[in-house]
């Protein structure tokens, strides 16, 4: 069957090369990189040349795994893994302006549920350690998926609503090609609440400051990290970085989906220079402005504030606006 | 072998063998657990002889008992009855009750007056299947009774455990209010259309509801919804589920509370046919959703291993009633998947608690920690089950979760109706919160720090991990495979709740239903647009891959035991900042601590509901059944 195996081939090629492994690890390390180098800029710092996110990974590969006595082994070892595979899977969905390796009807919440795996991979790894300071660093990441999942839910839900006018659409090819007929999502007025929550709910994603209250190296030591050394902790690390790629790019595919180039390599460089602009933006000034916040208030911040700005945008598309 | 009468023996076998294990059985342990398990797997293999002629050539099974057949169009004596809709909830319960048994072999070895515990579990297991195989209304009330008593008695089993008489007095109260609000209806339905028998029941009643018949349908939901545990009615569920053995409680969370879905989907789609009733839809929804939100957030304030369960299973049970409520055949079939699932997962995670609590000696969240060490199997099974539960994909509670919220939404863009925006949006945050408090049993109970009581703890024995093995086994299974679970076992149930033509002339005789004017609409298949098996291939052997070159690059290393709790290297203990290593276990009460604070309102209001005392609770259900007649009462008639 040489269809089969060109499909094979085809879906193998997605999910490790483009726009899978390979392309959302490189341009997740180059985004920690730039991440890295402007806030040194702004802190009045030459920093880290932007490569060294890559170099750091390398080195960590290179190092020994220690397995700490208390730690499951299985566990420990399996869950970054975990989390990078369904990271990885991500991009698969996410359309890169023209151009969608994986379409269903249902994209969104298969996106929402892979994208909870990341941080159920930080979890039950962190816990698999054994340690304390980890244990406690679980239960603050764990509060925080908890503040942000509703706000994002009223997003997405907005979004769809928006998009489907009286039918139910979910798919992100469709969201996509909708914005190709109407302009970007991110010119309805109704929607720029929902834009703000987006742009909000990224940092807390991807574990920033000030919303890095799960892994406070200062105070618990990088929590669930705690324990990890080498290979794992190279492959926690991408997960992070790959997060900033994936959470930027699905800002960029929801709400800034009108650019055609008309090429798949152009349509790829446009994408990572808006998720560029989009880190600087709502990753590093914010981190670079803002101090670390409590569980407690974090909890507050996103059940109040963010979803409050959700949930209006809901409103108001519900009500045909 | 005639077909026809496979149903009835399976459920005569089971109500025969109760009494065998007392006479023969109660003395040796060899008799009983022969017995029990000849009847369990001879009942389930005549339920599953069933399957080609039900789920596949969509047939209808029927057997009148004496061979009392209907006299001038009336049916006057007790019929069986199995369409697709029967025979899914009776594989859930053949299933259920099979691995309950084999696992009660090891787990209840150490109890007395086991010929007790068999007969009753042997009652139970009859008494559900022949509520979900019955035709005739009247019996199902008779085992409603049955499967009642059977279980507060086994909550009560191990009296000698705190609050177990508690937990059974007040399922006894509760289901008793369930059950008499049953019968009270089934008398009502007898006095204004003269027949129990079901098939006939929905012809006749396909003509429209009259008061009396709406005030009869009125008290049947709120009695089901009392054997579902349906908030308000929740409250025995949790007392009783978190004290009995904990096979029965597996029993009773696979089983017995799916016997409530069953009876409420027969009553409202099949019997009643009043689900194009909006109201009746959004009194449903409305149930559901609180029932899933108060069972989560129940659970998240737990710290007994068992109770959090328990308030699991209201909660997911919460998700059924609602998806069923939605009235769509993607709300049915979302229902019906996930009552499967929420059998399979919630299963095996009460068969996990039980081999914590037989092998650690209790399920105290705050007194356990880092049993993964000495229980790697029974973690893997957990974790499984974890997965499962809170709906992380490829386990089988995402397929189902994912069209629940599909049908929910869809819901609402046709209706325009802004609640079942609300009910799609708690549905996704109630997934959240299930997983946020399997997080915190994870790291209660199984990883973390290991207590030295618990130093020498083992894998239960092999006929406890069996069941708990196919349990995972099926819960990946059901995941993976979705499509084929639709194919064969899903959409001839949906098709069978939605078009009840052959389940009417198949008791009554050809053209009854047409001459009552019940007609046939066909049903289209779900479609799962994102599943593609090679796509998931491909995905193996990436995560293959890329565990090996984490393997491979790792080459991690562990530190060699010297004696009891030292390390050869101290590169390989825990991080402490440079203080000494001392027993400091981060688990149980301690998680969610940012959660905890900023809901407090809400749980003093729920700590005033959850008072313990029965009477509060009894007034609970009193209310809810009265809100139920009123509402269903001014839009119904």
């Amino acid at each position: 069957m040489p269809e089969t195996a060109q499909y094979i081939l085809w879906t193998a090629f997605y999910i490790l090369i483009f726009p899978g492994a390979l392309f959302t690890s490189v341009v997740g390390l180059f985004l920690a990189g730039v991440d890295r180098k402007v806030i040194a800029h702004m802190q009045r710092r030459i920093g880290p040349p932007i490569r060294q996110p890559m170099y750091d990974f390398f080195k960590l590969l290179g190092k020994e795994t220690i397995i700490p006595h208390a730690a499951n082994k299985f566990v420990f070892l399996a869950a970054p893994v975990i989390g990078f595979v369904s990271l990885a899977i991500i991009m698969l969905f996410i359309p890169i302006f023209g151009f969608t390796a994986v379409s269903g009807s249902a994209d969104l919440i298969v996106i929402l549920y892979l994208i909870t795996i990341g941080g159920v991979a930080l979890i039950v790894g962190g816990s698999a350690s054994g340690s304390p300071y980890a244990g406690i660093g679980v239960s603050r990441e764990m509060v925080t998926m908890m503040s942000y999942e509703l706000p994002f839910v009223l997003v997405l839900l907005a979004v769809a609503r928006k998009v489907g006018g009286s039918t139910l659409v979910f798919s992100m090819e469709q969201i996509s090609q909708w914005q190709v007929e109407n302009g970007h999502m991110l010119f309805q007025w109704s929607m720029i609440p929902a834009a703000i929550a987006f742009l909000l709910i990224i940092p807390a994603e991807v574990g920033m400051q000030p919303f890095d209250v799960a892994e406070a190296e200062t105070e618990i030591c990088e929590g669930p990290l705690i324990e990890y050394s080498g290979a794992p902790l190279a492959v926690f690390k991408l997960n992070t970085a790959m997060k900033m790629i994936i959470m930027t790019g699905l800002f960029t595919s929801l709400f800034l989906g009108q650019f055609r180039t008309g090429y798949y390599w152009a349509d790829a460089l446009l994408f990572v220079a808006i998720c560029t602009v989009l880190t600087i933006l709502c990753m590093t000034t914010v981190h670079a402005v803002t101090a670390r916040l409590k569980i407690e208030h974090l909890f507050k911040f996103y059940w109040t504030i963010v979803t409050g700005l959700a949930l209006s945008s809901l409103i108001l598309v519900w009500l045909g606006l | 072998m005639n077909i026809q009468n496979f149903p009835v023996l399976a459920v005569m076998l089971l109500f025969l063998s109760a009494f065998l294990v007392e006479i023969f059985g109660s003395k040796i342990a060899a008799i009983r657990n022969f017995i029990t398990i000849v009847a369990v797997t001879v009942s389930a293999a005549l339920i599953f002889a069933l399957i080609p002629a039900v789920l596949i050539k969509g047939e209808v099974i029927s057997y009148w008992m004496g061979n009392w057949e209907p006299v001038a169009g009336y049916a006057i004596g007790i019929g069986y009855e199995v369409d697709a809709l029967s025979l899914f909830f009776a594989l859930l319960v053949v299933c259920t009750f099979w691995l309950s048994a084999v696992y009660s072999i090891s787990y209840m070895k150490d109890d007395h007056h086991l010929g007790h515990y068999y007969t009753l579990f042997l009652m139970l297991s009859g008494s559900v299947l022949g509520l979900v195989l019955t035709g005739d209304i009247f019996n199902m009330f008779v085992m409603i009774e049955i499967m009642t008593f059977a279980s507060v008695a086994l909550t009560a089993f191990r009296n000698g455990t705190e609050g177990a008489l508690e937990g059974a007095f007040k399922y006894l109260v509760i289901g008793s209010i369930g059950s008499s609000l049953n019968l009270a209806g089934i008398a009502l339905l007898y006095a204004e259309c003269h027949t129990l028998n079901m098939a006939q029941l929905s012809a006749i009643l396909s003509g429209g509801l009259s008061p009396t018949t709406v005030m009869a349908f009125a008290l049947i939901v709120a009695g089901f919804g009392v054997k579902s545990y349906m908030v308000p009615f929740h409250t025995p569920a949790a007392d009783s589920y978190a004290v009995a053995p904990t096979a029965a409680s597996m029993v009773f969370s696979g089983m017995v509370n799916k016997a409530g879905v069953y009876g409420m989907i027969r009553m409202v789609y099949i019997v009643f046919r009043a689900m194009d009733a909006s109201a009746l839809q959004m009194l449903l929804v409305i149930f559901g959703t609180l029932t899933m939100f108060v069972g989560v957030t129940m659970a998240l304030a737990q710290h007994e291993f068992k109770r959090l369960l328990a308030y699991h299973s209201i909660s997911q049970i919460g998700y059924v009633i609602m998806a069923v409520g939605l009235g769509s055949t993607l709300g049915l079939t979302g229902g019906l998947f996930h009552a499967m699932n929420h059998t399979l997962f919630k299963g095996l995670l009460f068969l996990t608690a039980g081999a914590v609590l037989k092998q650690a000696g209790t399920t105290n969240l705050d007194a356990l920690g880092g049993l993964s060490k000495r229980m790697p199997r029974t973690t893997l099974y957990f974790l499984a089950g974890a997965a499962a539960i809170s709906g992380i994909p490829p386990f089988n509670g995402f397929a189902s979760k994912w069209i629940i919220y599909q049908a929910a939404y869809t819901k609402a863009v046709e209706s325009g109706n802004f609640l079942y925006v609300i009910v799609t949006v708690a549905g996704l945050i109630v997934s959240v919160m299930t997983l946020a408090s399997f997080i915190k049993v994870t790291q209660a109970v199984f990883f973390g720090q290991l207590r030295e009581e618990h130093a020498h703890v083992q894998e239960p024995p092999f006929l406890m991990r069996l069941p708990m093995f196919l349990m995972a086994l099926l819960c990946s299974a059901a995941g993976l495979f979705y499509p084929l679970v639709n194919r064969y076992l899903l959409h001839p149930a949906v098709d069978a709740t939605v078009n009840v033509t052959n389940y009417i002339d198949k008791m009554m005789g050809d053209g009854y239903a047409a001459a009552a004017g019940v007609t046939n609409i066909p049903v289209q298949e779900v479609q799962f647009s994102f599943w593609d098996p090679l796509l998931w291939l491909v995905l193996f052997v990436v995560v293959f891959v890329a565990a090996a070159v984490v393997i491979m690059a790792g080459k991690g290393s562990r530190g060699r035991v010297l004696e009891e709790g030292a390390v050869a290297d101290p590169k390989y203990a825990t991080f402490f900042s440079g203080e000494q290593e001392l027993y400091s276990q981060v688990g149980g009460s301690d998680l969610f601590w940012g959660f905890k604070k900023n809901w407090k309102a809400y749980y003093r209001v729920m700590d005033k509901l959850h008072s313990g005392i029965v009477t509060d609770y009894t007034n609970m259900a009193v209310i809810a059944v009265g809100v139920i007649v009123i509402v269903m009462f001014i839009f119904l008639i």
